[in-house]
């Protein structure tokens, strides 16, 4: 999904990135903010949490921190959506997200991919 | 009723995002398709308790969550298996497996009470989430209201494409409702569709959090005041930090 969109809005941004950690080097705006911000929310680190959506609220405005946190907590659930049913994953994404590309982000190196169980 | 309120946060909070946790708060407390609103409210106190249980944390922190010998701290409402399903749901849910799964079949936990199960814990991971990331407390939960379980059991849905019985587009039935929007659905659509009121109840509170069906496809949609790549950037760091396949 974040490649479909990066192309159509003529983002350049590195996906292995997802996996290896957000440097900010591309140009989403505030990337690096909004990973940080996502991180510390899923790793519960209230300290940082709040200094990364202080950060957002200068760069993005009060609008843009409520959808940052909605967008966080939507996917804290459909996380658990999809771990919890099985489901397969090879069509994620609307059927965009190849197996080269899971490969290289490094996806496929997630415990669950070892135990080819989905789907 | 509703005991979601943001009057005291400093800035505005989408109105359709408020009305949607109201409603699925509400929902909580009702008797649902498989538990009736006491379970289910037991269930979302459950799934706010996993956060603390040294036993989850064990098995997080282990090298697989099956290495580690020990019980969850449960709250006493839930049975074991289903205290198990929740803390583990709610944890570490990267690393469930169809063994697991089964096993908990075998000690009692029904497919389809599980698909709710699911979905609560879901459902509450998202309300919680969301507070969390704007610095603010849980919101109460909402008190159970007296009533039975439906126990409607979906004619189509059968164990094909998943571990928990899945409703294909081509085998919906009128009683199942307008499970979905078209035949075109992705498989985390249709992931619950064995209870079509988890289904709609999950699916109102997540797309007013992320995007609403119809504008997922459209990839330069401006219905959020972050952009798509934004979105879809936190979506996928989120994603990667849970270690989710999918």
């Amino acid at each position: 999904m974040l490649r479909e969109s990066s192309l159509t809005n003529n983002s350049d941004f590195d996906l292995t990135e997802l996996t290896a950690g957000v440097t900010g080097a591309g140009d989403i705006q505030a990337a690096k903010l909004l990973a940080d911000f996502a991180e510390a929310a899923v790793k519960r680190e209230t300290g940082p949490l709040t200094e990364y959506r202080n950060a957002l609220l200068q760069a993005l405005g009060p609008a843009g921190v409520v959808d940052a946190a909605a967008t966080v907590a939507a996917f804290h659930g459909y996380v658990r959506l999809a771990d919890a049913t099985g489901i397969p994953y090879e069509h994620a994404g609307f059927g965009t997200d190849t197996t080269e590309m899971r490969a290289a982000i490094g996806i496929d190196n997630f415990y669950a991919a070892g135990l080819e169980d989905r789907g | 009723m509703s005991e979601i309120s943001y009057d005291q946060v400093p800035y505005a909070i989408r109105d359709d995002l408020i009305a949607a946790q109201r409603r699925c708060w509400e929902g909580l407390a009702r008797a649902g398709t498989w538990h009736d609103g006491a379970r289910r409210v037991a269930i979302a106190a459950e799934t706010r308790n996993a956060r603390n249980c040294d036993y989850c944390q064990a098995q997080k922190a282990a090298l697989s969550p099956n290495a580690v010998a020990g019980s969850h701290a449960g709250l006493g409402e839930l049975s074991d298996v289903e205290v198990d399903a929740v803390h583990r749901i709610a944890s570490d849910p990267a690393r469930l497996s169809k063994a697991w799964y089964e096993e908990n079949k075998a000690e009692g936990l029904g497919d389809e009470p599980y698909v709710e199960l699911v979905s609560l814990v879901a459902i509450v991971t998202i309300v919680d989430s969301f507070t969390f990331a704007l610095g603010l407390p849980d919101h109460p939960l909402p008190t159970p209201v007296p009533g039975a379980p439906t126990r409607y059991r979906s004619p189509g849905a059968k164990v094909q494409a998943a571990w928990v019985p899945i409703v294909e587009p081509r085998d919906m039935t009128e009683s199942d409702g307008d499970l979905y929007p078209s035949a075109r659905v992705g498989y985390i659509q249709r992931a619950i569709s064995a209870v079509p009121d988890s289904k709609w109840a999950y699916w109102d509170l997540a797309s007013c959090h992320y995007l609403p069906m119809e504008e997922i496809p459209r990839w330069d949609t401006n219905a959020r005041a972050i952009d798509r790549t934004q979105i879809e950037l936190i979506a996928g760091r989120v994603s990667a930090l849970h270690q989710c396949l999918y």
